[in-house]
């Protein structure tokens, strides 16, 4: 979202991105240092290892200077000191590159604008793209954003590498150990206190190990401390959660740990999202991208860019009483969209992330369509089934004509509506959000993008010659169209957790038994949970056009 | 952080290389630690990958700053961090302990002993070193009012082990006086009813003891006061913000105006709880110079804000769940959770409630109270790792003032109780063993001496002429530890040395739980051997 200030702000900018009717402030705040300087900063908390945030301080840049090592900064103790220095993690060029933005910025604000060798910078970016596409260790190393003290929490005293927290046992009470889980909540108050209309918290975990019990233990935490406020859970992990599974053991502890982890999950969340396919570049819903697999950069560009799109209704301004908005449609708030989606016919809170990246473009002679479009980003879901009592939410931003021109609310939506009218089977209730602006492809976005893709991300008829992948430097914007649907395709994903945690979990005698044991769960508890998703199975398959299949 | 310290190839060879590799696992880890004992240890200053740095003079902070990964020394961390878990301090002795332990076994194994002969030594003398705690001990007698002056020796000692002298003094006071502000008779003290918080300032010396409360936030409306002299408490759990029902989140299902229906039906209901909390006003605050606070830990939303701020009420919002209870104790009233239960009766008292801006950061001072029990420590420090490692040590003088009350008991310290318990073991117990358990004693008494070594040598002093001087001055009847200036014995009594009763206990009975796991290394493979064997 800053991506889309800072070009708001760009003097011969497209306009697209000038008037967007969107409410930046929902994510990120307005603040100022002890100095007086403004700063603006993401409304978010992130907790990860010490030691993942790279060349970053986890105080951020803006609030504390860099401090000093001089033996003289020790001002509590007047006895001996040393000093021991870690190896310094190095900012690589894009990051130096925006740091010396930010300086000359600050000498020279106007000036700069005009008078720039545009040969050297376009030099500069290429050589930015290389080194992020081959030397990003962490995520910090393409973050743009400045952060707020408050925002990067890192756990400590863990002593395990990132292979060894790998299961939902490893991660347990490192919340409520050392009063960290403490520290942890007083940050979370500090961003909340401050909103004074909170929509909702967006959760993002990688549930593929530890993490997964410490957001259980921090979400219950949360959904007991701040009652009616809706918790919408994204459940994310990367390819690589999906290989190194050496032996019999280890792929039967990681079967109970996804299971253990959903049922937990699941319950202290409105609304719970899946997402991480075991290969993105196999998958569908890249056709058109270029993805490496082995690169947590290409593929978190994807989930990320899902996630932005998804998010967008709640960013948008509500309209005025008397004013139609030409620029966006279909505002939502958190509260709304989860009610929408897990109260309906189905009272399901599992759903789908389905993505068309880009979207295709809106009026071609053999239009596709925008539905057909959509391919899934949650793993292990039924492909192809319509569903009569499903619900979905649609977000399509910055869609195209098939002349190319941006297409306006009013077509996008008409296209919407003649997709339905030719599917066979239309869902019980569909919301549609839609916006003008696309999604921008800045500097460090990863090249993922294939060589049919256009410089606003329209989808060409052919191949540019010569080309493997597209980035940043080629593809200014990208159309986008993601849709979260509650439907029974989700019912191969929860009922694969709920065979595993019966057959794994609770067999008499089994080792898996006494895993879950030394994972803290006793027979009763783990009992419980396979009731639950029992019960969250059942409730999809309870229908009278399928009843005969289940019995 | 990366002191990396430890061999990570941990793989089990043989069963010799095993117990070998966890001896120098401990020993490792007793090489990083031993700098830190005492008050002339060293302070560690560890920067980090980005350039960041984190403070520490205490055992605890520093283990978890390590990356660590050789499992003995994971084991002997944890263990370490358990008892700063349980009795808040010792963290350091009890690396030391256990390394030396390791130590002092490693040369009698190496000679053809048996771990097991060792390990049956160490039980017998943790015993007769327990026992010889209660007899050494000195008693505090707590009655009603508790002996101030040696809360506040034992509480010095442990700061001075972690700050300057003279801010070790000053919070001296600070730590003593929070905990008898809080404690109850015959009541476990809750050390959760200090609030501990912070704020940057030039000046550490600053900090300071505030009887009332300190909240990081302020009111979120500008025509609130800023300043209000007599305040009336309210604390209250009560939602004051428009929350949508799930009815109307449902809004697709209805038409635009049953939805405004709705919303405007659920805003009266927020307005009138609201108006109630307007209405107790009116009713307390009959006398012009009276005012009138509401802290609530539920949202506040900018309608109700706006009604409040008419009635001249000063409204924070979303405070913490623990300063629901804090507020209670340190202004009176009583925790209100529906407004159906407002009366005056439920009102606390403050003198005065002010607001503190520090850039975007607001504290709510809510001081002047009458009979408090709960307090605020108001640590001030120039930068983030200043005030995080005052921080670390005002826990740590919390936690000595609240197990000396609990213990009714303290130890003489310096080394005075492991110079005195070694000699009671070689003296006394080792002869009362049979066989080579006797070894496993001696071990035990001479890793206890690891405390007053290291504070010798972390003094600059030669540890030999040190040693010998204070088990020369024990022999001749007295009482002694360790002068760290001058490395003369000393009268820990006179210079008012105290350590806490339970901290030693612990790491008397931790350590060689530990020290026997990895010791015993051996015989667990040799079993699995064994039962191998037919029969
Ligand atoms: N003035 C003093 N002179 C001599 N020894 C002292 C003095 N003050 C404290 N000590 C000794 O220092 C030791 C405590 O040191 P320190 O607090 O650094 O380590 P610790 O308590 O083992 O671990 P932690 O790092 O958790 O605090 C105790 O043995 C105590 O008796
Ligand atoms: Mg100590």
């Amino acid at each position: 979202m800053d991506e889309l200030l800072g070009l708001a702000e760009e003097n011969n900018g497209d306009p697209v991105y000038k008037n967007t009717d969107m409410d930046m402030d929902v994510f990120y705040r307005a603040g100022e240092t002890h100095q007086g300087i403004p700063t603006y900063t993401p409304r978010l908390l992130s907790i990860d290892m010490q030691g993942a945030l790279g060349s970053l301080r986890a105080s951020g840049s803006l609030y504390e200077g860099v401090p000093s090592l001089d033996a003289s900064s020790v001002v509590t103790w007047k006895g001996k000191s040393t000093k021991h220095v870690s190896e310094p993690h190095k900012k690589n060029l894009f990051l130096q590159s925006l740091e010396d933005e930010d300086e000359s910025l600050s000498y020279c604000n106007e000036l700069a604008g005009g008078i720039e060798d545009n040969q050297t910078q376009e030099d500069k970016d290429k050589q930015c793209v290389d080194c992020l596409e081959n030397g990003v260790e962490f995520w910090t190393d393409y973050s743009k954003v400045h952060f707020h003290p408050q925002s990067l929490f890192e756990l400590n005293g863990l002593w395990r590498g990132p292979h060894e927290f790998n299961n939902y046992g490893t991660g347990r009470e490192v919340f409520s150990e050392c009063l960290q889980g403490e520290e942890i909540s007083t940050r979370l108050r500090f961003f909340v206190e401050e909103c004074d209309h909170m929509q909702g918290f967006q959760f993002i975990v990688d549930d593929s190990g530890g993490f997964s019990s410490v957001a259980a233990e921090f979400l219950e935490q949360i959904s007991d401390e701040y009652r009616n406020i809706p918790i919408l859970l994204y459940a994310a992990r990367g390819p690589d959660s999906y290989t190194n599974i050496p032996s019999w053991k280890a792929s039967m502890s990681k079967n109970l740990h996804d299971a253990i982890s959903f049922s937990r999950l699941s319950s202290f969340c409105n609304l719970m999202v899946p997402l991480g396919l075991p290969s993105l570049s196999q998958s569908d819903a890249s056709r058109f991208l270029c993805v490496d697999d082995a690169k947590p950069f290409h593929t978190s560009a994807v989930y990320a860019a899902a996630l932005h799109s998804i998010s967008l209704p709640f960013r948008m301004m509500l309209p005025g009483p008397s004013a139609n908005s030409e620029l966006i449609a279909g505002a939502l708030d958190i509260g709304t969209m989860t009610q929408m989606l897990s109260g309906q016919a189905w009272q399901n809170m599992v759903t789908i992330l389905d993505m068309a990246m880009p979207s295709p473009l809106i009026g071609e002679r053999n239009e596709v369509g925008l539905h057909r479009s959509l391919r899934s980003l949650t793993p292990n879901i039924a492909e192809g089934s319509e569903d009569r009592r499903g619900v979905e939410t649609m977000v399509i931003h910055g869609a195209l004509l098939s002349g190319g021109s941006r297409a306006s609310i009013h077509q996008v939506k008409n296209s919407i509506e003649y997709g339905y009218q030719n599917q066979a089977i239309r869902p019980l209730f569909s919301h549609l959000s839609t916006s003008l602006c696309p999604l921008p492809i800045p500097l460090p976005f990863p090249s993922i993008f294939g060589n049919r893709i256009g410089g606003y991300g329209e989808i060409l008829e052919e191949p540019i010659f010569g080309v493997r992948a597209r980035g940043s430097l080629g593809v200014s914007s990208i159309p986008m169209a993601t849709r979260l649907r509650s439907s029974k395709a989700i019912l191969p994903f929860i009922e694969k957790r709920l065979a595993d945690i019966r057959k794994l979990g609770t067999a008499r005698g089994s080792y898996g038994v006494e895993l879950l044991q030394s994972w803290g769960f006793q027979k009763d508890e783990v009992d419980d949970m396979a009731e639950g998703l029992a019960k969250m199975a059942h409730a999809l398959k309870d229908q009278p056009e399928i009843s005969s299949d289940s019995d | 952080m990366s002191l990396r310290v430890l061999n990570p190839n941990a793989e089990v060879l043989n069963k010799s290389a095993a117990l070998h590799m966890n001896i120098n696992a401990a020993k490792g880890l007793q090489d990083v630690l031993k700098t830190n004992l005492g008050p002339k240890g060293t302070i560690k200053m560890l920067v980090g990958g980005a350039g960041d740095i984190k403070l520490t003079k205490d055992g605890n902070t520093l283990l978890k700053e390590m990356q660590i990964q050789n499992p003995t020394a994971i084991m002997i961390a944890r263990t370490a961090v358990a008892q700063d878990d349980v009795s808040g301090d010792g963290t350091t002795s009890t690396v030391l302990f256990i390394g030396e332990l390791m130590k002092q076994s490693e040369r009698y194994i190496d000679e053809g002993m048996h771990p097991r002969v060792l390990v049956d030594g160490f039980e017998i003398a943790k015993r007769a070193t327990l026992e010889f705690l209660e007899k050494f001990q000195t008693p505090v007698v707590m009655g009603d009012e508790p002996d101030k002056e040696i809360l506040k020796m034992v509480a010095r000692t442990t700061l001075r082990t972690k700050l300057y002298e003279a801010l070790a003094d000053q919070l001296t006071d600070i730590v003593v006086n929070a905990v008898l502000c809080i404690r109850k008779p015959d009541e476990p003290i809750d050390l959760f009813m200090v609030e501990i918080m912070h704020m940057r300032h030039k000046f550490d010396v600053d900090t300071r003891l505030v009887e009332g409360l300190v909240l990081d936030h302020g009111s979120r409306h500008p025509d609130m006061k800023r300043r209000a002299e007599n305040c009336h408490i309210l604390t209250c759990n009560v939602s004051l913000e428009y929350e949508k029902s799930e009815i109307n989140a449902g809004f697709f299902y209805s038409n635009a105006e049953q939805r405004e229906k709705m919303v405007a039906a659920e805003r009266r209901q927020v307005d009138e709880r609201v108006n109630k909390i307007i209405e107790l006003k009116n009713k307390v605050c009959t006398v012009t110079d009276d005012n009138f606070v509401v802290i609530n830990q539920k949202g506040i939303d900018p309608p109700s804000l706006d009604l409040l701020a008419k009635a001249g009420i000063i409204a924070l919002r979303r405070a913490k769940r623990r300063n629901m209870e804090r507020l209670v104790l340190a202004c009176g009233g009583e925790a209100v959770n529906s407004v159906d239960d407002l009366s005056p009766e439920c009102l606390g008292w403050a003198g005065l409630v002010y607001e503190h801006v520090l850039g975007e950061e607001k504290y709510t001072f809510v001081e002047n109270v009458r009979n408090p029990s709960s307090c605020t420590i108001l640590i001030k420090g120039p930068n983030d790792h200043t005030i995080a490692q005052i921080k670390d040590a005002v826990r740590d003088g919390l936690r000595s003032v609240k197990n000396t009350i609990e213990d009714e008991a303290v130890i003489l310290g310096a080394g005075a109780f492991e110079v005195a318990a070694r000699q009671h073991l070689v003296n006394n117990i080792k002869k009362t063993v049979h066989g080579r358990a006797q070894l496993g004693v001696e071990a035990f008494a001479d890793a206890l001496l690891v405390v007053p070594k290291t504070l010798a040598e972390n003094s600059g002093l030669d540890t030999q002429d040190a040693l010998i001087g204070l088990q020369a001055e024990h022999d001749k009847g007295n009482i002694v530890g360790l002068n760290h200036h001058t490395g003369e014995p000393i009268d820990p009594q006179m210079e008012g040395i105290f350590d806490n009763y339970s901290v030693k206990r612990q790491i008397i009975n931790s350590g060689p739980v530990i020290a026997s796991q990895l010791l015993l290394v051996d015989e667990v493979i040799r079993a699995g051997r064994n039962m191998r064997k037919p029969t």
